[in-house]
């Protein structure tokens, strides 16, 4: 019996089981089903609704951090009594913890399931040829750990003492005594939740690493493999590494909060600079987790609007796992500050500075890949080339701080802040929103609107750099991070109105998002059919029409050269897909 | 290029709308193959997971110069029982072993369900061993809370993998049930015993590091 569920076998399994069986119909279809495609609309449905919520956090906050002390417009009267007074007014508590929960929902329950929970499933069995992933029952367990850890997180808002305060990145000791963070319940649900998130992490990424390796149909081997399937797999690899020693970090603090263990207590010869070391080495990786996947959409974006095959295919894969292996040996660059011995920040810096060459390399490549294609200009395009921009910016200010004397007076202060949205909100989202568009017509069946995309593009990119470049001026100005109110400080105020802008901006950002849902939700009901292949691209999941069946391809597909063939002389249509063998005097890029 | 996987031949085309909630136990069996790798993948993680609460436990140890530390609350923290858990750990390590001869006589096409409850029973045994343990050390003042981050630590580490020994010893158990009551296992086909068996061989060797760091050096 063939090991993999393809539309055939599937079909074989059902057959005389019960003849016409559409299972279960409604809603438990989309409540428990092991397909790839539905799990990966119950990943980005969910994570919609916490974009919502940690959206609707950070305008609280930066309302707050304009106009501080006056009363939150709309949201304030939505927020539990631990973070807001009568009036709707933030209080300083509550503006540290929805700094926390902005940051742990946006990281954790945004980025990685959008990045990995729906694309990495939507898109490695169809790209790789596969009928759904290794293990489908595991694939849907992984989506309901992800789900009920993000209930757990955000039932910490309501627990007496109110949700934590202490940060997404949540230092010890600050965490781990009960007298400091006041919230000795709130702080271990945010513990458990995220061991929970990490264990659905796992199961995730132990699927979407087995079924690279082992199902690929014929001739897709791995160096034909698309470039979003190479990094969603070298980002898998990274979360089996990463993820069990936030678990282990995290459980520790739940120990110590709540069994009277003394790991981060000095006093029981425990020591806080543990959790420092511990989340970091789980950090640095994590941001390569969050940034890897969209540098894998990106590559393919570029490429097929560019219709040129991607600049360096090999030196992009082999980048990637150059920034996968050196991402764990860099976390010491965000502790500088903590009293680290001078040689060993000097060494961190160095490697810090080392991983930016294969950063360089990729952005090289996709100006490389551009360059004097026939470039169409849709809107998952400019938002894959503002991506590229965005990360530049990024990654540039990410140099600075890797240089421990700047990095002394910039550390904790607003510099990071607008470093690393450049990077995740610039990089990372950005490019989930060029995935979002560029693969919407295979997710929906229809096509999105035109004009509403470019105004969604126009308005993120112009509020996006209105809200966080101003950051750095804040931030060399001496702005600290995750204060509440920044006019109390004399040296501040000259800043203040700076502040202003950042908020301006973020409210445009926050209606920014309104064409782009209103486009969404629209189009999947009353936008025009769309045609299987609508960018004429050449990997596999354009092969299939919608609606794709469970199992996704009628008969296995084989596999005949590289992934990006576009343009190539000879032929008559500028692409060859990868399932068609390419005439006998052709010759190809890649093989 | 792996792909056994595809080389059946289609025999029926796919309906063109299909979508059922319930597929998964219609869907052929995976191949052993790909269960083995995903078990592999998964127990990695586990071994990271072991190695940030090791690496926690070392750099405590590390920072406190003497082992057991000095408190400076004058009270004197007992040493760890060597012996007694040194008979465990041979228990542990020959379950192992005994759980191999599972596995082999399954191959042969015998039942091998002696060999898999024998195993269970020495896993029993290790657990129970512990559980002594734990309470003497706790008479001797020593807990998750008492005796600073030698007790948190040595309960913390001991506790996780124990866990992990209990999880073990139920799918043994469960494997034992299988073949037993439905002869479950055969020589072409025993993925999952197969499986449980890399997760038992980790557990053990986890554990051959636990007893040096923690109770050795
Ligand atoms: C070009 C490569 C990069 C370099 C050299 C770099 C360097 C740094 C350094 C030195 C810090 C610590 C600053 C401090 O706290 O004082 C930092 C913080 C940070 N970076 Fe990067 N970075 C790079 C790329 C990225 C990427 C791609 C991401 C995510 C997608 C990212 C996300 C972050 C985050 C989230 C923080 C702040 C953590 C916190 O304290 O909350 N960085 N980066
Ligand atoms: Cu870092």
């Amino acid at each position: 019996m063939s090991a993999t569920i393809t539309a055939d076998s599937h079909a074989a399994a059902h057959h005389g089981d019960h003849g016409h069986g559409h299972g279960k119909k409604g809603i438990m279809h989309y409540l428990w089903n092991t397909d790839h495609k539905v799990i990966a609309m119950q990943f980005l449905f969910t994570s919609i609704l916490y974009v919502i919520i940690g959206g609707a956090m950070a305008l609280a906050m930066r309302w707050q951090l304009a106009f501080p002390g006056h009363p939150i417009p709309v949201i304030g009267h939505l927020l539990p009594s631990t973070i807001v007074s009568d009036d709707g007014s933030l209080i300083p508590g509550g503006y540290n913890m929805l700094v926390t929960m902005h940051g742990t929902l946006l990281v954790f329950f945004v980025a990685m399931p959008i990045l990995i929970g729906v694309f990495g499933n939507f898109l490695i069995p169809l790209k790789i040829g596969a009928g759904d992933m290794a293990f489908p029952t595991l694939n849907e367990i992984s989506y309901w750990l992800f789900s009920i850890s993000g209930v757990i997180m955000l039932a910490s808002l309501f627990v007496p003492g109110g949700a934590p305060g202490t940060g997404w990145t949540a230092y010890a000791p600050l965490s781990s005594f009960a007298k400091y963070n006041g919230t000795p319940i709130g702080q271990t649900l945010w513990c458990v939740s995220l061991f929970i998130n990490g264990l659905s992490s796992l199961t995730g990424a132990v699927n979407y690493i087995t079924t690279v390796i082992t199902m690929r149909s014929p001739g897709m081997s791995m160096f034909r493999m698309p470039l979003p399937v190479w990094a969603i797999f070298l980002t898998a690899i990274l979360l089996i590494l990463a993820i069990p020693v936030l678990s282990a970090a995290a459980a520790l603090i739940i120990f110590d909060l709540n069994f009277g263990t003394t790991f981060y207590k000095p006093e029981g010869g425990g020591q806080p600079l543990l959790w420092q070391h511990l989340f970091w080495f789980f950090g640095h990786p994590e941001v390569y987790i969050l940034i890897l996947p969209a540098m894998g959409f990106a590559s393919e974006i570029l490429a097929v609007f560019s219709r040129k095959p991607v600049f360096g295919y090999k030196a992009m894969v082999y980048a990637m796992i150059v920034i996968g292996v050196l991402g764990f040996i860099v976390w010491g660059h965000h502790m500088y500050v903590s009293g680290m011995n001078l040689t060993l920040s000097a060494a961190f810096g160095v490697s810090t500075m080392v991983i930016a060459v294969p950063s360089a390399i990729k952005t090289f490549n996709w100006m490389g890949t551009i360059w004097r294609g026939n470039i169409h200009y849709t809107v998952p395009m400019a938002f894959a080339v503002a991506f590229v921009s965005m990360f530049v910016i990024g990654g540039l200010s990410g140099i600075f701080m890797a240089a421990t004397p700047i990095d002394l007076f910039v550390h904790h202060t607003y510099f990071i802040v607008a470093h690393f949205h450049y990077v995740l909100f610039g990089g990372s989202i950005f490019s989930v929103f060029a995935a979002i568009y560029f693969w919407f017509p295979k997710m929906s069946g229809r096509m999105f609107n035109d004009t509403l995309g470019w105004i969604h593009f126009w308005m993120t990119f112009v509020f996006f750099n209105l809200t966080f470049f101003p950051m750095h001026n804040l931030g060399l100005s001496g702005m600290m991070r995750r204060i509440a109110d920044p006019t109390v400080y004399d040296c501040l105020r000259q800043v203040q109105p700076l502040n202003v802008v950042c908020t301006i901006g973020a409210m445009g950002l926050g209606l920014s998002t309104l064409p782009f849902l209103a486009n969404m939700f629209w189009s999947i009901f009353k936008g025009p059919k769309a045609p299987a292949n609508p960018w004429n691209s050449t990997t596999l999941e354009w092969t299939v029409s919608h609606p794709i069946p469970h199992g996704n391809f009628v008969t296995t597909p084989t596999v005949h050269h590289g992934p990006y063939e576009y343009s190539v002389p000879g032929l008559e249509k500028d692409y060859l897909p990868q399932n068609e063998k390419a005439p006998a005097h052709v010759t190809l890029e890649a093989h | 290029m792996s792909n056994a996987a595809f080389n059946d031949a289609s025999l029926f085309h796919a309906p063109q709308e299909e979508s059922h909630a319930h597929d998964s136990h219609h869907a052929p069996p995976t191949d052993p193959k790909i269960c083995k790798l995903g078990m592999i993948v998964f127990l990695c993680s586990e071994a990271l997971l072991f190695s940030g609460l090791i690496s926690a436990y070392l750099v405590c140890r590390q920072a406190a110069g003497c082992w057991p530390p000095n408190l400076g609350d004058g009270i004197e923290l007992p040493p760890m029982p060597k012996l007694l858990t040194g008979i465990n750990t041979v228990i542990l390590v020959a379950s192992s072993f005994v759980y191999h001869f599972a596995e082999e006589a399954v191959k042969k096409g015998k039942s091998g369900a002696g060999w898999m409850l024998a195993a269970a029973l020495m896993g029993a045994t290790f657990v129970g061993v512990q559980c002594v343990e734990w309470t003497e050390l706790y008479h001797e003042g020593l807990w998750f809370n008492k005796g600073g981050v030698y007790g948190s630590s040595f309960f913390t580490l001991t506790g996780f993998h124990g866990a992990h020994v209990c999880i073990g010893v139920l799918l043994i158990l469960w494997c034992f049930y299988l073949q037993v009551t439905k002869r479950f296992f055969t020589a072409e086909r025993h993925v999952a015993l197969m499986n449980v068996g890399l997760y038992w061989h980790f557990v053990d060797v986890v554990w051959v590091f636990l007893y040096t760091i923690l109770y050795l050096i």
